[in-house]
């Protein structure tokens, strides 16, 4: 909020800080004076313009009669009492007009006043210049008037034109749903039963606490004024502000708590105001809703337990006299201190509201800084945290760039993604309120922010693309969304080094998530092929571990990399970590003590053959002594016939207990060839 | 027989075996020609040695030696494919290296581990929780009831069902206090969500906050905790300044300042020539969230605090944009390797 300096020191029997000086002080108590800058126009030289950041806690302090409170009470000067004196004239307001509070909840108090015989026209230099100021638009000498109390004060008010009220008379009321009523800015608003009103004998003529309506504002033929200073409910103001997208300077106060007491105060000063600078007489009398005060709040504190709180030894010497300068009322009984809480303190209920009172006075940074003991045992990770950082360092392990990307998305790119085994798992969550249709679902698959992502790098011209992600996947389910943590990456461009580069595929995709599983100490898992509309056709597999899908990988579709107009392969994969979570657990096993014999074999056989179907048979053929089987070279081609591929195998045989003889490797090595000849129906070179 | 004719036997060999170039099998060639152990030449000379007189043994043996050690040390030179050819293969050491494909790892990854390794070190464990959130843990239960003002800052995505995408990760802190026994000392990183989006702000974002429940805790621990977070995190040169403010869910609260990172208080563009940056909120946890979590506030007591890990990395790395972070550009993310800093 906008505070004129002047305005300020006007509260203040004298002031006795420099400005910067004063600045300092209230930031120093939790009033941030974010920006001082001279004020132009008609102020006294040296004055400011300050922009103050008000906390919504504080409303008492959103005016400058509550700023300048907390001047004094950080030793600016004494607050200046208050000139409460109004000249009354004429006929008494009872006879002018009437209030009745039909909806007590909704409105606490209802003060009004009369002003009769106003000429509306221009408000003087100075108050027009006040108002500039502080960021409000002049309006008329009558309309200023409320808007100055507003600022002075900080209890919102409006003034009717008296003669188009319909029987004269103010009721305050629930509204009637379906109710209309075109508000001062010209907008026809349609009311609901939550709403309170202002309404006359016919018609709502106000929305209580937000808006007046058009239709009986001032204008330069207003004669007759009726000034509202009301309380309002907190959260009705709120939900029909809320409601309507309507903010305004009084709805932000009434949210917030407005002062009781001040309802009536303000009346006063801004009936006598009106009288001073557009002519009129203030009828005598005051209608009031509920004169009599509710019986003030009062809570009470322990010293002892102040300083226990606050881990430093804060005097009654200082506690006591601050409390009064906010106006508290402290009466101290030994170690017990009881506080009135004024009306305008709506923020404090508990005695830990009163030593924040007491602390920010003090000094934050007077509070010595004393580490808590160590009373716990070490800290550890907790949740999924050991597994989704274990999975981020396995990540980057095979050489992958950790991206982040929103967890929401475009439906299309969603679903598009989201049609695997592996994410398939649930109903998209839409958002209700998106920024935009593009961001407007959870993902079910991190593939989506993904496939994006390279897409952009390869748009920018990128050679080569390696990004992946470890973060959740949300699926909605009967009971409400359920979280999984996933790993995704997506591969696309060339990979190896300068002298040596070609275009990535499937095996440089596999080695990629084989690296990560092993390096999330998982056994080997077996991969079969897959196929979902998340990748290409005859392009994708399934990784199985403990009879489980654990990930899906592969090329993605053609369509969906044509929605993001990308034409060359992405390699993409997505891991369930939550699959995985409770496997690989690394063991130690023996090193060998015995030496191995190599022997390599290749073998002709039909391309539909699998390397899994190879290998199994010819571990299954060969003693259990031999130890691996690994590929050297894999041909096609030239010297052999279509249909048929050449692979050679490197084989380990090693014997856990003694040394092997070349004669036993050679007839194992050849036994094992013929029950493959006889089994399989390939051939050797 | 004389040490010329060494030479020649010398002369003709390294011709022999520059014309077998790196050919193993015509190296070998050479190699039975001149060393073999039958009818090689230097077998020949040795031969020849026996016959010379007396005076002319000791010359004649050390020049033959000579050759011999030569013969064998070129030919086995050939054989490793290095010596004659070695004018061709000139090394540039200058050329790149065949670089593996290291990994990097996020800037806000980096920045968070670090925070944990400050605060595991002091004592606190990791929590998580859920992203989507119910509207008791995200704000009822941290004395934010329907319609306070505080939720104006707090714009929020809802889902379904009365769930929403939790605005910040107190509603963990919430969770840990309802189940977890006390005394706590959590800290609590987490993605977060509000429905806002410009130069400063993500529709996504990070938060890291730290929640100590035990009894006896003050406000002194706070600061002290919040010092040396600070301190050592950034640089313990820093000052720390605790500015009264207001949050639903502490009271006392404050906003924490730092030194300016860049013009070290002087005043500058990134500080708006305040000389200090606002890093963390911070306060004793309210009574009112103890006791929605069943916790009795006259026994115990606790602090809080949060900082977002997105402005952290923004300020440590110098980054201009907090949407870089969320861009996925390559070469943005591989600028930070996969370590950070110690």
């Amino acid at each position: 909020m906008r505070f004129l300096l002047s305005w300020l020191r006007e509260h203040l029997s004298e002031c006795r800080l420099e400005a910067a000086e004063l600045a300092a002080r209230l930031t120093a108590v939790g009033f941030n004076v974010e920006l001082r800058e001279p004020a132009d126009g008609e102020g006294k030289p040296g004055d400011e313009v300050w922009e103050v950041d008000v906390t919504t806690n504080r409303p008492d302090a959103m005016n400058h009669r509550g700023l300048a409170r907390e001047a004094a009470a950080v030793g600016a000067g004494e607050l200046r009492p208050l000139d409460l004196s109004v000249t009354e004239e004429g006929t008494a307001a009872g006879e002018l007009a009437r209030v009745r509070v039909e909806d007590g909840e909704g409105c606490p108090r209802y003060c009004a006043r009369v002003v009769r015989g106003v000429r509306v026209g221009p408000s003087p230099a100075w108050l027009a210049a006040r108002l500039s100021a502080c960021g409000v638009r002049p309006i008329n000498n009558v309309v200023d008037a409320t808007n100055y109390v507003l600022l002075d004060l900080g209890q919102p008010l409006h003034a009717f034109d008296l003669d188009l009220l319909e029987g004269r008379e103010v009721r305050v009321r629930a509204a009637r749903p379906g109710e209309t009523l075109r508000t001062l800015d010209g907008v026809e608003r349609v009311l609901e039963a939550g709403d309170v009103v202002i309404a006359d004998a016919r018609r709502p003529v106000a929305l209580a606490g937000i808006m007046g309506g058009a239709e009986t504002e001032i204008t330069a033929s207003t004669r007759d004024v009726l000034l509202e200073s009301a309380t309002f409910h907190p959260l009705r103001v709120r939900r029909t502000a809320h409601r309507l997208g309507l903010k305004t300077e009084a709805s932000h106060r009434f949210e917030r708590g407005a002062d009781r007491a001040m309802a009536r105060t303000a009346v006063d000063a801004c009936a006598a105001l009106i009288s001073r600078i557009a002519g009129g007489e203030v009828a005598p009398g005051m209608l009031d809703s509920a004169p009599q005060p509710p019986a003030p709040a009062v809570i009470a504190f322990s010293l002892q337990r102040l300083n226990a709180f606050a881990g430093c030894q804060v005097p009654p010497e200082f506690v006591i006299p601050l409390l009064t300068r906010l106006e508290l009322a402290p009466r101290r009984d030994g170690d017990l201190v009881s506080c009135t809480v004024p009306t305008f303190r709506t923020d404090l209920e508990l005695p830990e509201d009163l030593y924040e009172e007491v602390l920010r006075h003090w000094g934050y940074e007077r509070v010595p800084a004393v580490l808590p003991a160590a009373d716990r045992g070490p800290g550890r990770r907790l949740g999924s945290w050991p597994l989704v950082e274990r999975a981020r360092r396995a990540l980057a392990a095979v050489g992958v760039a950790e991206a982040i990307t929103y967890s929401f998305t475009d439906p299309g790119l969603e679903a598009a993604t989201a049609s695997s085994p592996l994410a398939g798992r649930g109903d998209p969550v839409p958002l209700l309120n998106p920024l935009s249709a593009r961001s407007s679902v959870l993902r079910r698959s991190l593939l989506a922010g993904l496939v994006e992502a390279a897409a952009g790098n390869l748009r920018r011209g990128a050679g080569a693309v390696l990004l992946g992600e470890v973060g959740r996947a949300f699926f909605g389910t009967p009971g409400g969304v359920r979280e999984e943590e996933r790993a995704a990456v997506v591969l696309a461009g060339e990979v190896g080094s300068w002298d040596g580069r070609r275009n990535a595929d499937f095996l440089d995709l596999k080695g990629l998530v084989e690296g990560f599983l092993s390096g999330l100490g998982l056994p080997p898992a077996r991969w079969r092929p897959g196929s979902c509309a998340l990748l290409e056709s005859g392009q994708g597999a399934e990784v199985m571990l403990g009879g489980r899908v654990i990930a899906v990988a592969g090329r993605l579709a053609e369509a969906i990399g044509e929605r993001l107009d990308i034409a060359q392969p992405l390699w993409v994969a997505e891991v369930d970590l939550a699959a995985v979570a409770g496997e690989g657990t690394a063991t130690f096993r023996p090193l060998p003590r015995f030496p191995a014999v190599v022997a390599d074999l290749t073998v002709r056989h039909r391309v539909d053959l699998t390397y899994d179907q190879l290998v199994g048979a010819l571990m299954a053929a060969a003693p259990e002594w031999l130890e691996g089987v690994a590929p050297v070279v894999q041909y096609r081609g030239e010297g052999v016939a279509a249909g048929e591929v050449k692979t050679t195998l490197r084989l380990t045989y090693r014997h856990g207990e003694r040394s092997l003889s070349q004669e036993e490797v050679n007839a194992a090595h050849f036994a094992a060839m013929e029950r493959l000849a006889a089994e399989l129906g390939v051939r050797f070179d | 027989m004389t040490a010329p004719q060494l030479q020649a036997v010398r002369a003709e060999f390294d011709a022999e075996l520059a014309a077998a170039g790196r050919d193993p099998a015509r190296v070998e060639e050479v190699r039975i020609r001149f060393a073999g152990r039958r009818s090689g030449v230097l077998r020949e000379l040795e031969e020849r040695l026996k016959g010379l007189p007396r005076e002319e043994k000791p010359a004649y043996g050390k020049a033959l030696n000579e050759l011999k050690q030569y013969i064998s040390e070129r030919l086995e030179q050939a054989r490793r494919g290095v010596g004659p050819a070695r004018e061709e293969i000139f090394l540039d050491v200058t050329l790149p290296g065949r670089a593996p494909r290291l990994g990097s790892v996020h800037p806000v990854t980096l920045v968070r581990r670090e925070i944990e390794e400050i605060f595991l070190r002091m004592g606190y464990s990791v929590a998580d929780g859920p992203e989507v959130e119910d509207d008791w843990h995200n704000f009822e239960a941290l004395n934010i009831p329907p319609f306070h003002p505080a939720r104006d800052t707090q714009d929020t995505f809802y889902l379904p069902g009365g769930l929403l995408l939790r605005t910040h990760t107190s509603p963990v802190q919430i969770r840990a206090m309802e189940t977890m026994e006390l005394p706590l000392r959590l800290i609590i990183p987490g993605r977060v969500y509000r429905r806002d989006s410009d130069l400063r702000h993500s529709p996504m974002f990070h938060q890291v906050e730290g929640l100590v429940v035990g009894e006896g805790i003050t406000f002194a621990h706070l600061r002290a905790t919040l010092e040396a977070f600070v301190h050592v995190l950034f640089d313990p040169a820093l000052k720390v300044r605790l500015r009264p403010s207001f949050f639903p869910f502490t009271e006392p609260s404050a906003e924490v300042d730092i030194t300016c990172i860049l013009c070290r208080g002087q005043g500058c563009a990134m500080c708006s020539g305040s000389g200090w940056i606002e890093i963390l909120g911070a306060g004793m946890v309210d009574p009112r969230v103890l006791r929605a979590c069943r916790i009795d506030p006259q026994r115990y007591s606790g602090f809080a605090f949060g900082c977002g890990l997105d402005r952290v990395a923004l300020l440590k790395y110098g980054l201009p944009d907090l949407r870089l972070l969320f861009s996925g550009d390559e070469r943005f993310l591989r600028q930070f390797g996969s370590e950070g800093a110690l």
